[in-house]
């Protein structure tokens, strides 16, 4: 991070800097999405960016996320950079089509003719009391087709300097933010920055266990190793923050040397990303690991309304420690 | 047919045997009954006799190996012939000179055993460097997560370390181990009940002396009063055969032999050395077999069939001069006799006080196989068989 970095901005707020300054930057770049103008999305990430570029660049769609998810699709291939906005994650169920069949494809299919420099905003994330509509994560879904780009920033840093580089890249991105996670605070620089796909960041150095987290779970990880400090275990925070492409070496290198990994991700655990990556953990690092690579995500459950027991399906830094400590012998 | 050489379960609970020496070499001839290999199991250093004639071919095991019960290590093949592949390896019993004594509910028992101890999981790193360290993996005690062994219970014990054990504590050997285990096992799932009685041994004395006086020229016999007390035992756990069986799962299994175990200390620990058929053998012999199976206990080279088919045991401490004491039963066996010294105590005689040599005697029973009428009706005929010894000997 730069030494300058002491401003300090929320993680809306450094979402909403990106897009501003890269529709400054790019008269290309444009926003649709239901009440993305005057509203500034329920989550106010977007307020005020309507009265900067207009209505015409910041545009409020009917409630069809396949109508106008392919209407940026359709944008992106004909010369457009659209920031399609996708109020809650659970309505990529209806933007299936178009991003799994027509965005990812399109370059393929046509011989590289044609491109989709498209980024697809979405939110995760359950503990908002919205019931098991509005709160699932479902970034496996699109983690696991060829031709997407998944990012997944933890911090309004991150988020800032992937979401630039997103809106930058010739090929369509679908960029995940914790809808819980857009009043958290964090340092960002006022300079034009932008980090790249595929280079996952420590967190945390530690010695004794690799934690791999992403998006909501990097600060439950974070709150986790402290936990661990307490009793003598040093734990590593790592984020990879793009589920794909995927920085399999910074993340196999971390477990060779702790030679314990964990797993965190608020995604279902079944067939999941953890899956995917303790998988790629325990090949790269099988003969340097002490104890399985452990896996945890949501509960197998669709997400009750119910606040007590919505809390329990998802990790905590409690369940987290607590299984970094058996994972350590610790327990 | 090639015949195979399987690690023989030479016990109960037998789950491994360490293959210490190959006493003939792969394409040497060897005939029924030679010495064919040296096993160390839990409790004792054994030779192998071989289980047939042939050619030794096809050894898996080298010097060292631990190898679970029941796995083929090597063949015995007709000249010329080659030894099948290794995919037959599961002969369960014991092919080598294991006991005769063994029957097929004995191994049901053994097999239900054997599920208590698995081996140790070993992590992946863990295994690498050992490996890399040429270090013996079944030498390590696992410290990880369910007695996992982690690669820093491997470099301790390269490190000279010991067997990583915490500070403070002895690493167990496998003799200390096993009766932990096993007296665990009993103590907390056979339901013992005691039953004690003062015995008068005024005639066994007498009788002991005039054994000796008997067998003066013969050499190497002198009988002891735990040689008698084996004779006696034995004789009236014939009447008595219900003190003489086992408990299983599937009933009351009654033993047709009644072989009289004698807890022996070794280093480490103690074993049950075994005077077959003691009930038919003369003093004689008993105190022979009695005094070879002590030395050969003492030197740790006890041989499969002297620790194997007790269905009895004998415990004296009088030497010890303890005197009385509880024993905990020998699963599968019903009993154990638990005898002090013999010590000269004033009590009535004929009225008035007198001084006899008086010995406690403490009988342990399996409350499941036999109850305190039958266990004291037992112990009453084995005192009045010491009162008056030359009645049964």
């Amino acid at each position: 991070m730069p030494e300058v970095a002491t401003r300090e901005l929320t993680f809306a707020q450094a979402i909403r800097e990106a897009l501003a300054e890269e529709m400054r930057r790019d008269s290309r770049v444009c926003v649709f999405g239901e009440d993305v103008a005057e509203a500034g999305t329920p989550f106010k990430v977007l307020s005020g960016l309507v009265d900067e570029f207009g209505a015409e660049r910041v545009m409020d769609t009917p409630i069809s996320e396949a109508g106008f998810t392919g209407m940026g699709v359709g944008a992106a291939m004909t010369g457009l950079r659209p920031v399609v906005d996708i109020m809650f994650g659970d309505f990529l169920t209806l933007t299936m089509d178009q991003m799994v069949n027509q965005a990812a494809k399109v370059h393929y299919m046509s011989g590289g003719t044609w491109k989709v420099p498209m980024v697809l905003r979405t939110t995760l994330g359950a503990t908002r009391r919205s019931a098991a509509q509005h709160s699932q994560s479902l970034h496996a879904w699109l983690s696991h087709v060829p031709g997407l780009k998944v990012v997944m920033p933890s911090t309004p840093y991150d988020a800032k300097g992937l979401l630039k580089t997103a809106i930058r890249d010739e090929n369509p991105v679908v960029f995940f933010e914790d809808k819980m996670m857009y009043k958290q605070k964090g340092p960002v620089p006022e300079e034009d920055y932008t980090i790249p796909l595929g280079v996952a960041d420590v967190k945390r150095e530690g010695e004794d266990i690799t934690i791999v987290a992403t998006s909501s779970m990097v600060q439950v990880a974070l709150g986790a190793a402290e936990l661990l400090e307490k009793i003598g275990v040093s734990a590593e925070v790592i984020d990879p923050r793009t589920t794909w492409p995927l920085d399999e070496k910074t993340l196999i290198e971390s477990a060779k040397r702790t030679s314990r990994a964990m797993v965190v991700d608020e995604g279902y655990g079944r067939y999941g990303v953890t899956g995917e990556i303790a998988s790629v953990i325990a090949e790269g690092a099988f003969y340097n690991l002490e104890a399985p690579v452990k896996r945890m995500g949501a509960m197998h459950v669709p997400i009750p309304f119910s606040p007590p027991l919505e809390d329990v399906t998802v990790p905590t830094e409690q369940t987290l420690f607590e299984a970094a400590r058996a994972l350590c012998g610790k327990g | 047919m090639a015949i195979s050489v399987v690690m023989p379960a030479l016990e109960m609970a037998q789950e491994t045997g360490k293959l210490l020496a190959w006493r003939k070499k792969e394409g040497e001839r060897v005939t029924k009954g030679e010495p064919l290999l040296e096993i160390e199991t839990d409790k004792a250093v054994v030779e192998v006799e071989a289980p047939g004639d042939g050619v030794l071919a096809g050894i898996t095991a080298d010097v060292g190996a631990v190898v679970p019960v029941g796995q083929t290590i090597a063949w015995l093949v007709a000249p010329g012939e080659k030894p099948p592949a290794m995919a037959v390896t599961t002969t369960p019993a014991a092919r080598a000179s294991a006991s005769p004594e063994r029957t097929s509910a004995a191994t049901a028992v053994q097999a239900t055993e054997q599920r208590v101890e698995a081996a140790p999981q070993i992590s992946p790193k863990a295994r690498r460097l050992a490996k890399e360290l040429g270090v013996d993996i079944s030498k390590i005690r696992g410290t990880g997560p369910d007695r996992t062994i982690t690669s820093e219970d491997v470099q301790s014990l390269a490190d000279g370390k010991g067997a990583a054990a915490p500070v403070g504590v002895q690493p167990l050997s496998q003799v200390a181990r096993l009766m932990a285990e096993r007296t665990m096992q009993s103590w907390t799932s056979v339901p013992h009940f005691f039953l004690v009685r003062d015995v008068d041994c005024g005639e066994l004395i007498e009788a002991q002396k005039r054994f000796s006086q008997e067998m003066e020229r013969m050499p190497g016999v002198a009988p002891t009063i735990t040689d008698l007390l084996i004779g006696l035992l034995a004789k009236v756990l014939a009447k008595h055969p219900r003190m003489n069986a086992s408990w299983s799962p599937e009933g009351i299994r009654s033993n047709p032999e009644i072989n009289v175990s004698v807890a022996m200390a070794v280093k480490d620990g103690v074993v049950g050395a075994v005077i077959h058929r003691a009930n038919t053998a003369k003093i004689a012999e008993i105190s022979t077999l009695r005094r070879e199976l002590t030395e050969r206990a003492r030197a740790g080279r006890l041989r499969p069939a002297d620790i194997t088919g007790g269905t009895f045991t004998l415990s004296n401490l009088g030497m010890y001069k303890v005197d009385a004491f509880s024993a905990i039963i020998t699963p599968p066996q019903a009993a154990i006799l638990a005898v002090g010294s013999i010590s000269e105590r004033v009590l009535p005689v004929d009225g008035k006080p007198g001084i006899r040599p008086m010995m406690t005697m403490t009988l342990s029973s399996d409350h499941r196989v036999v109850d305190g009428a039958r266990a004291a009706e037992f112990l009453s005929g084995l005192a009045d068989a010491i009162r008056e010894p030359e009645k049964l000997l």
